[in-house]
């Protein structure tokens, strides 16, 4: 018999489908009444992460794994800044940790999840990784990450690998359909908070900010073109103890200049909250500064 | 009403129907901007434009903008585009039913940077005031300047959000990144 040449297109799709098979043990479908089951991540003995978007508002969830065993799980808490939902099981197996994955631009990347009663899978390539980023719910994302795959709501929030089979981070779906990662790290940065607290607190002023041109006459003496003015000011906010008024534009936070909302969520993240910061501000053409207490960012 | 070609975009009749003065003024600009003729609700229009207020509206053929229930024909967010109050009109006068889709809940998302297009402070005080239907005069007085002047900054406006109408460069204005803190 003459010898078959190796084909390599079959090497690579039994090196993805091993891939998949020794990350299973990580795929949780989590049953929520009146939706469809979703995904999840067995993070760590216990420990299910999901996507937090969308994830309705309930206490407790059923949770079934690879292997068929099913769980009640707890939600433990949740961080619309992040996109993480943690939910607390009891006696899971404790899974064989994945390592960690090495996003590039370009490489392989398989996204998994559940989806009509299985495990589903997905293959695309890394599009892109950037620096870290903040959300829109003010939370600071490690990395910025997007893949060229497309996820459905069901299959968000399972475990992203690389071509080696490293966890990456989980699914998420952004703007325009496009699927980011959250990245392992930015996981493990809040499931301690999310499981002792429920919540991850971060900073807040109380202030509904618009990037503006600084008047001319005022640029000068602002030191920059660009501010942020005061459209609304929270009731009992930081901000309103300050006396604070729409249509001040403030220019600059601990002394460095804020010219976008992401350049004001670096200064409020979790370890701003009760510290004091100097804000300095334009008000009826002259700057003034003010000293004020970071509050916390109220839940939704 | 005679049918026209189909296919071929025609200048409807449509009368106004709103519960106060400013929002009848608003309305009525809405339906100078889609391009069609204004008439009076006692000259059998094709359609009605309604703030959903009004006295005595012919729900079939009226268009309610900024109104939630009531039996009329259409239904529209208060910030709807020109385009989608022209296509709403054309619609209830062909005895459709227009809803618009509901605001979809925004997939994870991240803070605006540095952006391309900066307002002066004076350009979001005449989009806030082109927003709550307010003509030049009206946002003159309001804002103590002269409606020469309002017009300067309509026009910014508009090359600055790439607008063509005030109801688009509202729209887009809203689009301008306000974030709280």
């Amino acid at each position: 018999m003459p010898d078959i040449a190796e084909n390599p297109l079959t090497n690579v799709s039994e090196a993805l489908a091993e891939r998949v098979r020794v990350a299973r043990p990580l795929v949780a479908s989590i049953a929520v009444p009146g939706h469809r089951p979703r995904s999840g991540t067995l993070w760590r003995k216990d420990v299910v992460v999901a996507s937090e978007q969308r994830f309705p508002e309930i206490g407790e969830a059923k949770v079934t794994l690879a292997d068929g065993s099913t769980f009640t799980a707890r939600v433990a808490g949740r961080d619309p800044g992040t996109n993480v939902v943690a939910l607390h099981l009891e006696d899971t197996p404790d899974p064989t940790p994945l390592p960690a994955g090495e996003p590039h631009p370009g490489g392989l990347a398989l996204a998994l999840g559940v989806d009509d009663g299985g495990i589903s899978a997905r293959l695309g390539v890394i599009h892109s990784v950037g620096p870290s980023w903040h959300s829109r719910a003010g939370g600071r994302i490690d990395r910025r990450i997007t893949l060229d795959i497309g996820v459905t709501p069901i299959e968000e929030g399972g475990p992203v690998l690389d071509a080696g089979g490293g966890l990456i981070g989980i699914s998420t779906l952004g703007p325009r359909g496009r699927v980011l990662v959250i990245p392992a790290a930015t996981v493990e940065g809040v499931l301690e908070p999310l499981l002792s607290k429920g919540k991850v607190e971060r900073g807040w002023l109380g202030l509904a900010l618009q990037p503006v041109l600084v008047p001319e006459a005022l640029q000068s003496e602002a030191g920059q073109l660009r501010g942020l003015m005061i459209m609304g000011v929270s009731k009992e906010s930081p901000a309103a103890r300050a006396n604070l008024h729409a249509g001040d534009i403030l220019v600059t936070i601990a002394g460095e200049s804020v010219t976008s909302p992401a350049a004001v969520a670096h200064h409020l993240g979790p370890d701003s909250v009760g510290k004091q910061i100097e804000l300095r501000l334009l008000r009826a053409d002259k700057p003034f500064s003010i000293p004020m207490t970071v509050g916390v960012r109220p839940s939704r | 009403m005679s049918a026209p070609a189909a296919g071929i975009p025609y200048r409807l009749r449509v009368a106004v129907l709103a519960s106060d003065p400013v929002a009848q003024d608003w309305l009525a600009e809405l339906v100078a901007q889609c391009g069609h003729q204004l008439v009076e609700a006692a000259a059998s229009p094709d359609a009605v434009l309604t703030d959903g207020a009004a006295d005595a509206v012919p729900a079939a053929a009226a268009v309610a903008v900024g109104a939630v229930g009531g039996e009329f024909a259409g239904w529209l967010p208060p910030d709807a585009s020109t385009a989608q109050v022209d296509a709403a009109l054309r619609a209830v006068a062909t005895g459709l039913t227009v809803r618009a889709t509901p605001p979809r809940a925004r997939n994870f998302d991240r803070l605006p940077e540095e952006s391309a297009v900066v307002l002066t402070p004076r350009e979001i005080e005449v989009l806030a005031a082109l927003g709550n239907g307010l003509t030049n005069k009206e946002t003159a007085r309001l804002l103590g300047i002269s409606p020469h002047t309002v017009k300067f900054h309509i026009e910014s406006l508009f090359r600055k959000l790439g607008a063509s109408s005030r109801a688009e460069a509202v729209v887009r204005g809203m689009r301008q990144q306000i974030v709280e803190f």
